[in-house]
């Protein structure tokens, strides 16, 4: 009950930080986007056509008039038609599950991959292990995330290299077809993810390490096991928590434009890159606002992890 | 994961399929034909429909010929009334639109329901000006509230397989307007039962119908009710001497489409689009990235490949039926007309200044590997009436010149005014400014004087353009039709901001010669005027220009095709075939 209330109560919470996010996210598109009249017009336009066009879009209604049918639209859920013509939640029905399973390994492996690194480079603090992943983590930080996707398709995908995957398109009709067409980018995104997700992890780590509860552990004779998934690991859940928690919404609605558009992967990071360049704000408004209506949720959802990993805390 | 999968997939891997998989550095924003404008939305649309007329498939410089029409066009003598033949027999494809889900005949009223939707202000169109003031009635039938039931007074079918085009006067294009995009004919059914949504299902009654669309390709399929026409080699322009070596002699007598199954994979990335290309099983055609060109070619004049690609490849180096050029906005009176007489005549003198120490050949060289074709003016090589005698002085750099003519005309360092380069943002267009600001620092303009304006998108540049806010407008033009009067018509007077004249520029004797020859069928004489105008562009110094760029195609052998991206875009594709050996192509693994 206590939970109920607490997630209906930060739900009506979260109903100013959607507006608030709405309103500065659509007064940035109508002020400060691209203008999609001039893509729209034809060849030769007469004054009279640019009207027309800007009538269509609705650039003629005052703002206010605007952002309330946008609000509208989030309560509907319907934010009409992309500039393809397609309605925009059957365009991001379409590619967000592709962006998931898209980002979802790299994302996992990299966390994964990360804090077994930490906790190794943590545990061996200052000796030539430690060292050794610091540097690894900082090589895999410093280059651009570009040159590793590039790389990584030269490399392990082209005729000059391994060639042992495709270079680019989508297939997950079957489990195999899925692996070969995500192993790469999977790869690549690791690449990036592990140093910086090492870096993070490694930092929590070595100050739990150092506190006064841990000494005191190691002093009365504990196993390092328990030290170390008792004392440490489970006070470290908290940022571990929020760490994977906040980044839900962007592997969620994000998407990875550079993976999609290298890879040709039909995701929702490329149409929401093309939407931003081409001022199609119907798929824009969609995006903002299913991307704060998701950062609620996981507001909420994290506190509850907070209360489940840790009793101290208080859901109020 | 299944939900995860775009339709297209469903038989991917089935061995009996003839796939063609073709690549372009964009995708299309729309398959709506009343949308239809780059060439890219074009090289699906000519697919997925029909059009009257098409070109020839091999024909150079480009030839019109009959593709959903019986014939040319029975013209009155007067040049205003043009009766087009549908041919009989024409379905569209089968789709839930339609009674029974059955494709029903193309039809006369097809072609006008098609035009009347780019008079419609709901569909934001785009193709308005190819008919606007050219077509009787179209006008009065939009102010009347773009009802489809009203008729439209110079447009009527006949009978289902005869259209009467009445002209307000004579349009001597008409015809090749009709082998554009936005001509395509769009069954009414179709745009009543998905409204908007016909941007991403095109019901047409070409040779392809879609199967998928997505932002990294679409996914075509052969048309099974595709009428009958074998091929005639002759008739669509064959030239052995230059073209056999493509292998389209196969496709003689045969009916087209070739491949079961076409694919367009939208690559913005060179290396992946080069990696994808030479992996072998992946994407068949690509365009040569300027960064291979070194590592892949023997030469560049003529173009060959190094013998470990020629044995691999085949290639084509097409000139653009376009041009890139840079027109001075004479609405600024510190470039183009002035109250004062005299400073208008210092204007001139500073264009052609500007114009001389402009470096043609250094932009060749550096951004399209010297492949380019420099030329005089602003009719392009392409076109039909292309002048090759005009003076090559425009197109020459002469510093000296300039720096000379600056002086006599009382320019100095102090008075010269701020030249504002406007581009849209990014490192290449970051590259093009500091070029151009080095040629006129060389002339004597000061460094400061040389000043980038960058906008986030070309809609926001074409923005700035339209509102008459750039003193420079530097862009590229590809020709709709093969006509001069498709680039000549971007200095007619009439035609200013927000026009298509972005220079703003008026002549009275440009505007008199181009009214004369708009009229006129193509004749000696029309070519006469046309270049006339085209001189005048030249010693009016009000633009430089310019460079139709080169693009260099490379194929795989088992590939029969020649293929090309002007004018239409894809127009060639149903003729695309593979060689028998390689009919089987689908990899275990592809885009």
């Amino acid at each position: 009950m206590e939970l109920l209330q607490y997630s209906l109560r930060k739900l009506l919470g979260g109903i100013p930080l959607v507006i608030g996010v709405t309103l500065v996210s659509f007064a940035l598109m109508v002020y400060f986007g691209p203008d999609q009249t001039y893509l729209l017009l034809g060849k030769n336009p007469t004054p009279e056509q640019i009207l027309e066009v800007r009538q269509q879009l609705g650039y003629d209604q005052p703002f206010i008039t605007r952002y309330l049918g946008f609000l509208r639209e989030i309560v509907t859920l319907d934010f009409g038609a992309a500039s393809t013509g397609e309605p925009v939640m059957d365009l991001l029905a379409k590619t967000m599950p592709v962006s998931l399973i898209l980002i979802l390994p790299g994302f996992i492996l990299g966390h994964v991959v990360g804090l077994m690194m930490a906790l190794a480079a943590a545990y061996w603090r200052g000796r030539w292990l430690d060292k050794l992943i610091m540097a690894i983590a900082v090589v895999g930080m410093s280059i651009s995330f570009l040159i590793v996707i590039i790389g990584f398709q030269i490399l392990l995908s082209s005729s000059d290299g391994l060639d042992l995957f495709p270079v680019r398109g989508w297939n997950a009709s079957t489990f195999a077809d899925y692996l070969t067409y995500v192993t790469v980018p999977t790869l690549a995104t690791m690449f990036v993810a592990v140093g910086y997700e090492t870096r993070f992890y490694r930092s929590i780590l070595v100050e739990e390490m150092s506190r006064d509860h841990v000494r005191t552990a190691r002093a009365f004779g504990l196993p390092e096991s328990r030290i170390f998934v008792r004392n440490i690991l489970k006070n470290c859940l908290i940022p571990i928590i929020t760490r994977i928690m906040f980044s839900i919404p962007q592997v969620a609605i994000g998407g990875a434009l550079l993976i999609e558009s290298y890879f040709g992967i039909p995701g929702v990071g490329k149409a929401t890159y093309e939407a931003i360049v081409t001022g199609d704000q119907p798929v824009l408004k969609a995006v903002v606002s299913l991307t704060a209506i998701l950062f609620v949720l996981v507001v909420i959802l994290t506190d509850i992890l907070y209360r489940a990993v840790d009793p101290r805390v208080t859901l109020k | 994961m299944a939900g995860c999968q775009p339709p297209a997939e469903a038989g991917r891997g089935r061995s009996d399929l003839k796939v063609y998989r073709h690549s372009l550095d964009q995708g299309p924003t729309t398959l709506d034909p009343v949308q239809g404008a780059n060439v890219y939305a074009n090289f699906v649309i000519v697919n997925a429909y029909d059009t009257l007329y098409s070109y020839k498939y091999l024909a150079r410089p480009y030839e019109l010929k009959p593709n959903l029409a019986a014939g040319f066009p029975e013209i009155s003598p007067d040049g205003l009334v043009y009766r087009f033949r549908l041919k009989p027999g024409v379905r569209f494809v089968d789709d839930p639109c339609f009674p029974g889900g059955r494709g029903r005949e193309v039809v006369a009223e097809d072609l006008i329901y098609s035009i009347k939707r780019h008079f419609d202000p709901r569909n934001q169109p785009q193709g308005a000006w190819l008919w606007q003031g050219r077509i009787a009635g179209l006008e009065e039938w939009k102010a009347a509230g773009s009802d489809y039931d009203q008729p439209v007074s110079g447009l009527e079918a006949l009978d289902d397989h005869t259209l009467e085009v009445r002209l307000l006067q004579p349009y001597p294009q008409l015809v090749a307007t009709f082998a554009q995009g936005f001509s395509a004919l769009v069954p009414r059914e179709a745009v009543e039962k998905y409204g908007k949504g016909l941007g991403v299902r095109p019901v047409g009654s070409g040779p392809f119908r879609l199967i998928s669309y997505d932002t990294a390709r679409v996914v075509m399929e052969r048309n099974p009710h595709y009428r009958q026409e074998p091929v005639d080699l002759a008739a669509e322009g064959y030239d052995p001497a230059t073209q056999a070596f493509s292998g389209v002699e196969a496709i003689q007598g045969r009916s087209p489409p070739f491949v079961d199954r076409l694919e367009f994979n939208f690559i913005n990335e060179p290396s992946a689009s080069w990696s994808s290309f030479t992996k072998g099983d992946e994407i068949q055609l690509t365009v040569l990235p300027v960064e291979q060109v070194d590592r892949v070619l023997a030469s560049k004049h003529p173009v060959t490949l190094r013998p470990e690609y020629a044995s691999k490849y085949h290639l084509y180096a097409g000139l653009e039926a376009g041009f890139i050029f840079t027109a001075f906005n004479m609405d600024f009176p510190e470039f183009g007309y002035n109250e004062d007489p005299e400073r208008e005549r210092r204007n001139k003198a500073l264009r052609c200044a500007i114009i001389k120490g402009y470096d043609w050949q250094g932009r060749n060289d550096s951004w399209y590997n010297g492949l380019g074709e420099i030329f005089p003016g602003i009719i392009v090589p392409a076109s039909p009436e292309f002048d090759p005698t005009l003076s090559r002085a425009s197109i020459t750099r002469d510093v000296a010149g300039a720096r000379r003519l600056l002086a006599e005309n009382g320019w100095t360092a102090e008075n010269l005014p701020e030249l504002v380069y406007g581009t849209t943002t990014g490192t290449t267009e970051r590259l093009f400014f500091e070029q151009f600001r080095a040629w006129m620092h060389a002339i004597g303009y000061p460094r400061e004087k040389v000043v980038q304006k960058t906008y986030a998108t070309f809609g926001d540049i074409s923005r700035a353009w339209k509102r008459n806010q750039l003193p420079l407008v530097a862009k590229g033009w590809g020709l709709d039709y093969p006509d001069a009067e498709n680039t000549l018509q971007l200095f007619y007077g009439p035609n200013g901001s927000p026009g298509s004249n972005d220079a703003n520029w008026e002549n009275a004797e440009f505007d008199r010669l181009y009214r004369e020859a708009a009229v006129m069928l193509p004749s000696e004489e029309r070519t006469r005027l046309y270049r006339e105008m085209n001189r005048l562009v030249v010693d009016d110094c009000v633009a430089i220009t310019g460079l139709s760029r080169t693009r260099i195609y490379l194929w795989h052998k088992d590939v029969i095709a020649i293929p090309d991206r002007e004018i239409l875009g894809g127009f060639w594709l149903k003729y695309v075939d593979l060689v028998p050996d390689a009919a089987a192509p689908a990899p275990a693994t592809g885009t």
